[in-house]
């Protein structure tokens, strides 16, 4: 039987009529002055240059090929890690980004009501004086803590945690605890380290979490997983969807969310109590050894069996094939964790497992802790130090949430602060390159958040949602437009280089941070004259030139020493599969099994996940990917379906506790019957996205903040929703 | 009802003049909005579907109704039987009006009509579409020089009619190659869709059944066109004539079911017969309307001497032809249709001709009804006497 | 400069995620207007119940095809093979009929309905990149397929690679190169792991498509003379039996007058 996915289903070209656009009939892509300058464009106008991908947070390179002065396409640079040659469809449609018709070029301020649309375009200098007196302001009267600060990470993070922490304010909100608190999380506790490298070259047996690398696709990863199941690697991937990844793998188990952890844990019993994994050799470098069986042994497969619908003997023969594989056994870590408040001990699990395999523990092994610093090895202006900071952080840590680090923190704790104006009221919220009324879950809530603030500033290149609300918007230079400092990756460090003349009145966040510094006093802080400026200083220990490294893309970074023992960062300088650390702050100190809550009988359980053409909520207004996209729809189950009397096609409102939305049904077999899924990132309110207003519907109108008390991750699919025909 | 063509001191046109040339307005006005905004708009054409409505109608079946000029002019001229002589004039004139409709209407579906001339100047010689075109140019030409006697005549310039006449035979026996070549030549164009025209009709000798059914065709599109000019035009009904037509069409085809049937024998396809769907329901229909029906039909004398009763068979006969061109060009054809995501440019599997689409061919059928009416009104095309020839 | 002597694609649907990079990458290489697509994935989407589930996807593009039946088909012959693999389109010859449309049993070309008159309607398709190949680059969508889906070069060796794969996991693959013989050879080459059929290729053998149509072609001059030949012939013999038969009743009728 046949139920095809989305036959036929496709997005009609929005109200903007750019039907028979071409990219190359757009603004002429001017190759950047800087460019010319250096040397990479030869007299016929033709060249390549260097940079890197801006469009999700891999970051790979790229070479963009200059044909007569224009850029005419983006490949792959096959001599960086993350691209190895190849671009994924975001990647490659790059320069639609920066030609997308609904971007700011201009600084803009809001005449009309917020969320109205209606701003006036406005110089630079009256834009940013505006800003530095409105943030001025608001620290005289309320203390520098009174100012929110928000970015999601990217190369000029560094500048913008200089405007943050000069000006005082401890607020400094992130996405990371709506992606990744969990896993780095639980791997600081664990190894001591943020993120393991995975290494696919030798690996047998792939246990995977989520993680959707077919979908959610990391050029180098997705290349990498994808090639070794070529050479025969087994591939066993747990997900209540059935993905792409799905497609690829040799076992797809569609567990019940939530309980992965008693998959996991389960398998660790198994491991242990047979005595599989290598104990004698893994006691040398983990905590733990010598009690765990004792500890697993009440994880049975049977009782794993119960709570997950994994059958035991499945259970207990994945966990002898994972052992058996050793240390070319891998259980991936993962990526966006977020899931449910328990996933932090799924992550645990997954830590715990790894080390039993001992793959962890040897050099060249499937998973590598080595320790990867950002910035080392290169140079920095020179700055002041930061003021000290005297207020409690909004978003709990570590007053509330001890365990998290200051770097991750909780972002949708901030937001809940703003509103409940607890410990204190923020008033102001400077946000770079985020989108928060897209991000963080509960749209509502975050739009009450706005309603809060006197002041909002948001630096971006395109009128998204957040921006849309914004009584200041300042428009960035896409990555195509402008340089960034420099990224470490692996042995090098790897440049970001104007490709094309920046349009309109765009500009870096480099140039941006710098004059608002500047006019808050802060000068001291962004002593480089310009971009390029700056990166000469970065390369001072590398002895390398901004004319060389323009030109190859990249510098060589000094070699590091060869580390004779194998030492993690943690207390004990072992693994600590026990963790002394989360028992002294009132955790379990083993990774433990958390219930999770269960829908009722007439909800389903939410699930969102990646799609291979978009990026989170950026990208939906990209033409060029808008037209490979399948229509977002609502996948549900055809049995759920029969009991609601639903089929593919009708119009459904999909409630869940704190919001509404209305989305087309897609039927289908590829998810399980107590689960429905959205594409995320849909339902914009910005009505000058014009390709993307109007399309599908918004998921984070509809998610419950949940947070985790240990990582601070909020929960994404706890939240449980009904569904019945509009 | 019987409406006359007299034009009034007051100028009035009667009723089925202003409905033709309201039908060919239409049709105008659809063909202008073609060519300012494209097929798409105007039609459920699409990749899925290149050929539809007007290429089965207009160029499959308008083809074949312009056969009976050739199938005449070969009986008269070449098998010299004089007596049919009276059904010649009609039947070019038919035939002529017949293929000056199947330029018009590939002017409105080609997507580039100001290049037309070109499969002059560039030709693939592997290309049965190009055979077409050039075919159907030269004879148009052909039944330009066969028809311009009755012009002359009706302009009162005898002598250059007897000129042309002189000289006519050549022109016939090219004329009716022509007609063989591209008459067949339509089932040609299916020998390169092998995978997609479905095996109860593909097959090699597709041409040779064209023509053989062309022939056909051709019979009775003559007795078509001389029953109805009667009734409409008042003049006398060659029903002797059409008798004998009718006995030689059982001929015929009988000669086309031996074709048909005999292919599917022998290429071991008989099984598709009853186990095809509609598919094998579209087949026998064709075969029994087109064909069956038709044999028993004129077979029978007491049938083919009434000119109500041969008229209704010529009917059936077409009938049933139109719907194997119709069959060959569209309906069994497979359109491919592979599972797609997206974009969906092949998304159009379904095909049902529009409004529009249908008006434009309807509009240029009415153009044709009306010149041939205005050509029999005002040109000497029936005469009752079998012409006099002086070699 | 490229040194291939016969260029082709590999694909391997078993490693094709259905990512659209390739299309996104065609889009940008050859300029291609945001309601057209040279490429397109076609596949079984999600077969089976649920959990018992089979997917497959393939990216289509022109087969360019050894023995093209779009060149064969088309009246003013605006489509030609180079003779290193690429099936190429002259806009410039283009009539409109859409004829090749037809004659492919790919149903590769795309036309555009959307232009009237003065934009020009024409057809469009995939060219296999020759401002790419020429100077020793793959196709575009090759050059950016994450998993090597996609793969180009030589199609001998390719053939014999696809081949090794087989006989490397044969429980994985069909045991069949899809474009080695099909239309007589393609120069798009298929491996997958499920029917080729369910792909959306349809089933050809190893003789052209187009053998026949031509065959029947090149039979037309001959026809001609030789049945204008016949038909000359017949209209002079029958001419001359009714002359004779006149002069006899004539002459028969002047007896009769006479007697």
């Amino acid at each position: 039987m046949t139920s095809t996915l989305s036959r036929r289903d496709f997005l009609k070209m929005g109200a903007a009529g750019a039907a028979a656009v071409a990219i190359g009939t757009m603004l002429p892509p001017k190759v950047a002055q800087a460019a010319r300058q250096a040397g990479l464009i030869n007299a016929e106008g033709d060249g390549t240059i260097t940079s890197m991908c801006e469009m999700c947070v891999w970051r790979c390179g790229l070479i963009a090929r200059i044909k007569d002065g224009r850029v005419v396409k983006l490949e792959g640079n096959p001599e960086h890690p993350h691209s190895k040659g190849k671009l994924c469809p975001r990647g490659q449609s790059g320069l639609m980004n920066t030609y997308d018709p609904d971007r700011v070029l201009t600084p803009l301020i809001r005449v009309g009501k917020r969320g109205e649309g209606l701003f006036r375009k406005a110089s630079w200098d009256e834009a940013l004086d505006l800003v530095a007196s409105k943030m001025q302001a608001i620290k005289d009267q309320y203390g520098p803590e009174a100012m929110v600060f928000s970015s999601t990470h990217n190369l000029s993070q560094p500048l913008f945690e200089n405007l943050l922490y000069a000006f005082g304010s401890p607020n400094y909100g992130t996405q990371r605890s709506l992606c990744f608190n969990a896993m780095i999380t639980a791997f600081l506790l664990t190894y001591g380290i943020e993120e393991p490298s995975r290494n696919y070259d030798n690996v047998e047996y792939i246990l995977m979490v989520g993680r959707n690398l077919m979908e959610a696709i990391s050029t180098s990863e997705t290349s990498e997983l994808s090639h070794a199941i070529d050479r025969g690697a087994k591939l066993v991937y747990l997900d209540p969807r059935y993905t792409k990844t799905a497609s690829k793998a040799t076992e797809w188990i569609p567990i019940r969310p939530g309980t992965d952890s008693a998959f996991l844990l389960a398998m660790i019993n198994v491991i242990v109590s047979n005595e599989l994994a290598d104990c004698d050799f893994v006691r040398k470098y983990m905590v733990g050894c010598d009690d765990i069986q004792e500890e697993m042994s009440r994880y049975s497969p049977a009782w794993a069996e119960q709570i997950t619908g994994v059958p035991a003997a499945t259970i207990e023969r994945i966990a002898r094939e994972y052992a058996a594989a050793q240390h070319n056994a891998l259980a991936h870590p993962g990526w966006r964790t977020s899931n449910f408040i328990n996933s932090f001990q799924t992550e645990r699990a997954i830590a715990t497992l790894n080390a039993l395999s001992g793959n962890v523990l040897r050099p060249g092994g499937c998973l590598s802790a080595e320790i990867e610093a950002e910035g080392a090895g290169l140079g920095a202006p020179s700055q002041p130090p930061y003021p000290r900071l005297s207020a409690l952080r909004l978003d709990g840590t570590p007053w509330k949430y001890p365990l998290v680090p200051l770097k991750l923190g909780v972002f949708q704790e901030l937001r809940d602060a703003i509103v409940s104006g607890e410990p204190y009221q923020a008033h102001g919220w400077f946000i770079s390159r985020q989108n928060p009324i897209q991000s963080l879950p509960d749209r509502t809530k975050t739009l009450e958040a706005f309603a809060k603030m006197d002041f909002i500033v948001t630096v971006d290149i395109i009128m998204n949602d957040t921006a849309w609300y914004s009584d200041v918007v300042l428009p960035e230079a896409s990555y195509l437009e402008r340089y960034d400092p420099l990224l470490p990756v692996g042995d090098k460090a790897y440049i970001r280089q104007p490709v094309i003349e920046p349009q309109g009145e765009a500009k870096s966040a480099l140039w941006i941070y710098k004059q608002l510094g500047e006019r808050l006093g802060l000068g001291d802080y962004f002593q480089y004259e310009d971009e390029e400026d700056y990166i000469r200083q970065q390369l001072v220990p590398l002895g390398v030139s901004l004319e060389d490294i323009k030109a190859k893309g990249y510098a060589d970074m000094p070699e590091k020493d060869e580390e004779q023992e194998i030492t993690f960062n943690t207390a004990s300088g072992k693994i600590e599969v026990y963790s002394e650390t989360l028992k002294n702050a009132g955790f379990s100190p083993w990774p433990t099994w958390e219930e999770p809550p269960m829908p009722a009988s007439n909800e389903f359980y939410l699930l969102t996940g990646k799609v291979a053409q978009h990026t989170q909520f950026g990208t939906q207004n990209n033409q060029l990917l808008h037209k490979y996209s399948d229509e977002p729809k609502l996948w549900m189950n055809p049995k759920a379906a029969a009991d609601l009397g639903l089929s593919s096609g009708n119009w459904v409102e999909i409630s869940s506790p704190v919001g509404k939305a209305h989305i087309i049904l897609l039927v289908t077999e590829a998810i399980r019957p107590d689960c429905v899924y959205m594409t995320p990132g849909y339902g914009h309110l910005s009505k000058g996205l014009k390709t993307a207003f109007g399309v599908g519907a918004s998921d984070s109108a509809l998610h419950v903040t949940y947070t985790d008390p240990i990582s601070g991750g909020q929960a994404l699919t706890q939240t449980f929703v009904t569904v019945k025909k509009a | 009802m019987k409406m006359s063509l007299t034009i009034q001191p007051r100028f009035r046109l009667p009723l089925i003049v202003w409905i033709l040339l309201g039908l060919m307005g239409i049709a105008l006005v659809v063909a202008l909005v073609r060519y300012a905004v494209g097929i798409g708009p105007i039609s459920d054409l699409s990749n899925s579907y290149p050929w539809g409505f007007w290429i089965s109608l207009d160029l499959f079946t308008g083809v074949a109704i312009g056969s009976g000029a050739f199938v005449i002019a070969s009986i008269v001229y070449i098998f010299e039987l004089k007596e049919f002589q009276p059904l010649t004039k009609p039947a070019v004139l038919t035939g002529f009006i017949g293929y000056i409709m199947v330029v018009i209407s590939l002017l409105v579906d080609l997507g580039h009509p100001e290049r037309i001339y070109y499969m002059l100047i560039h030709t693939n010689h592997t290309s049965v579409l190009l055979e077409i075109g050039i075919c159907v140019m030269s004879y148009l030409t052909v039944l330009a020089i066969e028809f311009s006697p009755v012009v002359f005549e009706g302009i009162k310039k005898d002598k250059w009619a007897h000129f042309i006449h002189k000289f006519i035979i050549p022109f016939i026996i090219i004329g009716v190659v022509l007609s063989t070549l591209h008459q067949s030549s339509l089932g040609s164009l299916l020998l390169i869709q092998p995978t997609k025209l479905h095996p109860l009709w593909w097959t090699p000798i597709l041409p040779v059944q064209f023509f053989i059914s062309a022939l056909a065709i051709g019979l009775g599109m003559v007795i078509l066109e001389s029953t109805l000019s009667s009734r409409y035009f008042k003049r006398g009904l060659e029903s002797h004539l059409l008798e004998k037509l009718g006995k030689a069409i059982p001929v015929i085809l009988v000669i086309y079911l031996i074709s048909k049937f005999g292919e599917l024998l022998w290429a071991g396809d008989l099984h598709f017969l009853f186990s095809s769907g509609w598919m094998g329901i579209l087949f026998w229909a064709e075969i029994l309307i087109g064909s069956v029906i038709p044999m028993i039909w004129f077979s029978i004398r007491r049938l083919r001497q009434n000119p109500n009763a041969l008229l209704t068979g010529a009917i059936i006969l077409l009938f049933g032809m139109i719907l194997n061109r119709f069959n060959v060009s569209w309906f069994a054809i497979q359109h491919p249709d592979p599972i797609t995501y997206i974009p969906t440019f092949m998304s159009n599997v379904k095909y049902i001709p529009t409004l529009p689409e249908m008006a434009v061919s309807i509009g240029i059928f009415s153009a044709g009804i009306l010149a041939f009416g205005l050509a029999a009104k005002y040109l000497p095309v029936f005469d009752n006497e079998p012409e006099k020839t002086q070699y | 400069m490229s040194e291939i002597i016969n260029h082709a694609f590999l694909f391997d649907a078993t490693r094709c995620i259905d990512c659209r990079a390739c299309m996104v990458a065609c889009s940008v290489e050859n300029n291609i207007p945001m309601n057209k697509t040279r490429i397109w994935v076609a596949g079984i989407g999600i077969k089976g119940e649920f959990p018992k589930l089979e997917s497959a996807s393939m990216v289509y593009h022109c087969m360019h095809c050894a023995e093209p039946d779009c060149l064969s088909a088309c009246p003013v012959g605006a489509y030609t093979k180079r003779s290193d693999g690429p099936v190429l389109y002259d806009p410039d010859k283009c009539i409109g009929c859409r004829y090749c449309m037809n004659a492919c049993p790919f149903g590769v070309p795309h036309f555009d309905y959307d232009k009237g008159l003065i934009e020009g309607a024409f057809i469009d398709k995939c060219t296999m990149c020759p401002q790419r190949i020429d100077v020793g680059l793959a196709p575009a969508c090759v050059a950016t397929c994450p998993t090597d889906a996609l793969e180009f070069g030589e199609r001998a060796d390719l053939i014999a690679k696809a081949h090794a794969r087989i006989q490397a996991h044969p429980e994985r693959y069909i045991d069949h190169v899809y474009g080695e013989i099909e239309n007589g050879g393609t120069s798009y080459l298929i491996l997958s792991h499920v029917p080729f059929t369910e792909l959306g290729l349809p089933e050809i053998g190893s003789i052209p498509v187009k053998e026949v149509s031509e065959t029947v072609m090149g039979y037309t001059i001959p026809f001609a003379l030789g049945w204008s030949a016949v038909l000359s012939a017949v209209a002079a013999g029958v001419h001359l039996y009714n002359q004779k038969n006149e002069k006899r009743s004539s002459a028969e009728e002047k007896l009769e007058d006479s007697k």
